[in-house]
């Protein structure tokens, strides 16, 4: 038998140590999920429950599932409009180098490093005198134009591998600026959209604080307020609690799960020039 | 009938001059080569020609249609030019299949589905790549990419090709064999070219008129035989042929009525119906140019009394197949000759003559060629 690398042995020993650490809350969320409040009360919490129950998990998800499908749909819709919109960016900073280009760049850079806090107030105005305050389509809005900085930094990035002789040739060959963008630059960029996607939805998924200044306590709650709010006042449920961070994190897993596999050809896409 | 002519095209990038005031007149069929070294604006020049770039100054016609007018704010887009490009790193479609590359153009422009396959089917029948019309171009060789870059350039049967060192991305051996297909292709095909290289046996080999330009401007422009042959100046004499032309520092005297190359290492006298081209230069210091392949080992055995031999020493001899290229001081003075052969043994001194003919004389202070 070969006698492995005493430092490779190392290796694997310290890798899942660090594993067993980043997966320990999570699974301590699953086994309290499963715990009645006299289980949670007699055993520790990486305990397994003594006697299983869903009820925890139902209870939540009758509490959630509004606020979940709200969550759901401003983050799809916000994923895809901010995408959209930074690729386009993304283009027309890079291959259509127009007047002022640079200017509009540093603008958008400016924008990543805007603390959200800073833009509460008058964000909450614009909202309500737009009439969108405690709506879906005001989070749309407010988390599409927020994501525009980010995914145009990255499309953009992404565009300035795309050898420019492309955008030359399609020229040459009658396509116009619009045409380009949709027949040669869009196809192209298949990975890097799974990645920003991917990246905005997390980012847009996990959003507390627009949500619960622009949506509190209203029909288009998001699922993050919702889950803060589980907490109660008077009692401490942690089974429900648990559970409603269960659903919570079930859609960002899921896509995690799907899409790793892209993520990583995606990561790794500027580092192989084809 | 489809003629170039550029009239003082200008271009700038910022404050730095690109090109500058280029004037040129290509004519129909014509197979026109832009030489220089990188960064001479031979790219920008066609790139202007193309209409992918704005002129900053001066006008093009192609036919007799004014594409480009920075004066009176005429830019033809690109498609509108009847031109076809070819890049340097072919530019074709990565996500799309061979057919589909080579189709853009006419689909782009609503081509009949049919006649878009006719074609497609001919241009890639010409150029031999049939059996590779469904596959993605990661799939294809170096030389396979540059045909279907071709292939989309031909497809649609553009007035101008307009091509950017298309063969630079080969090896070796494929450059010189699609460089000979390229040439017979655009002879078959009838379309005039405007080819850019910095490649000077490329541009000897496949043009019919040559453009050598250096810093944005223009140095000559004339047939292969031309540039070789009367260079206007030292670096066009430099720049074209290998291995390079001999260059001297001279003056000019005037010693028993006849005219004198003095080197300080050695002398030759000149022929005396060289005199009225020169007479205004005695005195001045001028540059000497010979090509290697001028310089021969002189077969008398009176060695330097004759006007143009020059004793030199033999450092090296470098065997190139069809010929030796002989490595020769006289005194610390460099010269590289090319013979058929010789007898003369390493160090030793041999006598070499110079073919009066072929000596170019060239303005030390402008480099302009005198003579």
């Amino acid at each position: 038998m070969r006698i492995p690398n005493p430092r490779r042995i190392f290796l694997y020993i310290l890798l899942i140590f660090f594993a067993f650490v980043f997966l320990l809350p999570l699974w301590t969320d699953i086994t309290t999920s499963f715990k009645s409040i006299h289980d949670i009360i007699y055993t520790i919490p990486v305990e397994p429950p003594l006697s299983p129950t869903i009820e925890p998990l139902i209870t939540a998800f009758n509490i959630m599932e509004r606020p979940l499908l709200n969550s759901l749909t401003f983050t799809a819709v916000a994923t895809l409009f901010s995408c959209l919109l930074g690729s386009i960016n993304g283009y027309a900073l890079t291959k259509i180098r127009f007047r002022g280009a640079n200017t509009m760049f540093l603008l958008f850079s400016i924008g990543i490093f805007l603390p959200y806090q800073a833009v509460l107030v008058p964000l909450v105005l614009t909202m309500s005198r737009l009439g969108l305050y405690n709506s879906i389509g005001g989070l749309i809005l407010t988390h599409t134009t927020y994501g525009i900085t980010i995914t145009t930094l990255l499309f953009r990035n992404f565009y300035g591998l795309i050898p420019d002789s492309l955008i030359m040739a399609a020229k040459t060959d009658g396509a116009g600026t619009w045409t380009i963008y949709r027949r040669i630059i869009l196809p192209l960029s298949l990975l890097p959209f799974v990645v920003v996607a991917v990246l905005q939805f997390t980012s847009i998924w996990n959003d507390f604080l627009f949500g619960v200044t622009l949506a509190r306590g209203s029909e288009a709650m998001p699922a993050s307020v919702a889950l803060a709010n589980l907490k109660g006042t008077t009692e401490v449920n942690w089974n429900v609690q648990m559970a409603g961070a269960l659903w919570y994190a079930l859609p960002v897993l899921i896509i995690y799960l799907v899409l790793g596999k892209y993520l990583i050809r995606g990561y790794m896409a500027g580092a192989i020039k084809g | 009938m489809v003629s170039i002519t550029l009239e003082n095209l200008t271009k700038m990038y910022g404050n730095t001059i690109a090109v500058k005031d280029v004037n040129l007149q290509i004519k129909d069929k014509e197979f026109f080569v832009f030489l220089g070294p990188s960064g001479c604006g031979k790219t920008t020049t066609l790139l202007a020609i193309a209409g992918l770039i704005k002129a900053d100054a001066g006008e093009i016609w192609i036919g007799d249609e004014l594409v480009t007018s920075a004066e009176k704010g005429i830019h033809k887009p690109p498609q509108e030019r009847g031109i076809a490009m070819v890049f340097q790193d072919y530019a074709i479609y990565p996500h799309m299949t061979v057919f589909d590359n080579i189709a853009f153009p006419l689909t782009i422009s609503k081509v009949k589905k049919d006649e878009i396959k006719e074609r497609v089917k001919k241009t890639a029948e010409l150029l031999g790549i049939s059996q590779l019309l469904n596959r993605k171009p990661r799939q294809l060789s170096g030389g396979q990419r540059q045909r279907v870059a071709l292939g989309r350039a031909i497809v649609r049967r553009p007035k101008v090709f307009l091509m950017d060192e298309p063969l630079a991305n080969l090896d070796a051996k494929l450059r010189v064999q699609t460089r000979t297909e390229l040439k017979k292709l655009q002879l078959e095909l009838g379309v005039t070219t405007v080819y850019v290289t910095h490649d000077q046996v490329e541009a000897m080999t496949m043009a019919d008129k040559i453009m050598v330009l250096r810093d944005g401007l223009v140095e000559q422009i004339g047939t292969p035989d031309d540039l070789y042959n009367h260079p206007s100046n030292t670096f066009v004499a430099g720049f074209i042929g290998s291995p390079e032309m001999n260059f001297i520092d001279c003056t000019l005297v005037e010693e028993r009525e006849k005219l004198c190359l003095d080197a300080k290492e050695f002398k030759i006298s000149l022929p005396a119906e060289t005199f009225p081209k020169l007479k205004s230069y005695i005195g001045e210091e001028v540059i000497m140019g010979i090509r290697p392949e001028d310089i021969y080992e002189s077969k008398s055995v009176k060695g330097t009394t004759q006007d143009n031999a020059v004793k030199m020493t033999l450092d090296l001899i470098e065997p190139v197949g069809p010929f030796l290229l002989l490595h020769l001081r006289a005194g610390r003075i460099p010269f590289v000759a090319t013979v058929k052969q010789t007898r003369a043994k390493l160090g030793q001194e041999v006598v070499m003559e110079m073919d009066f003919d072929k000596i170019h004389i060239f303005d030390k202070k402008t480099a302009k060629a005198i003579l």
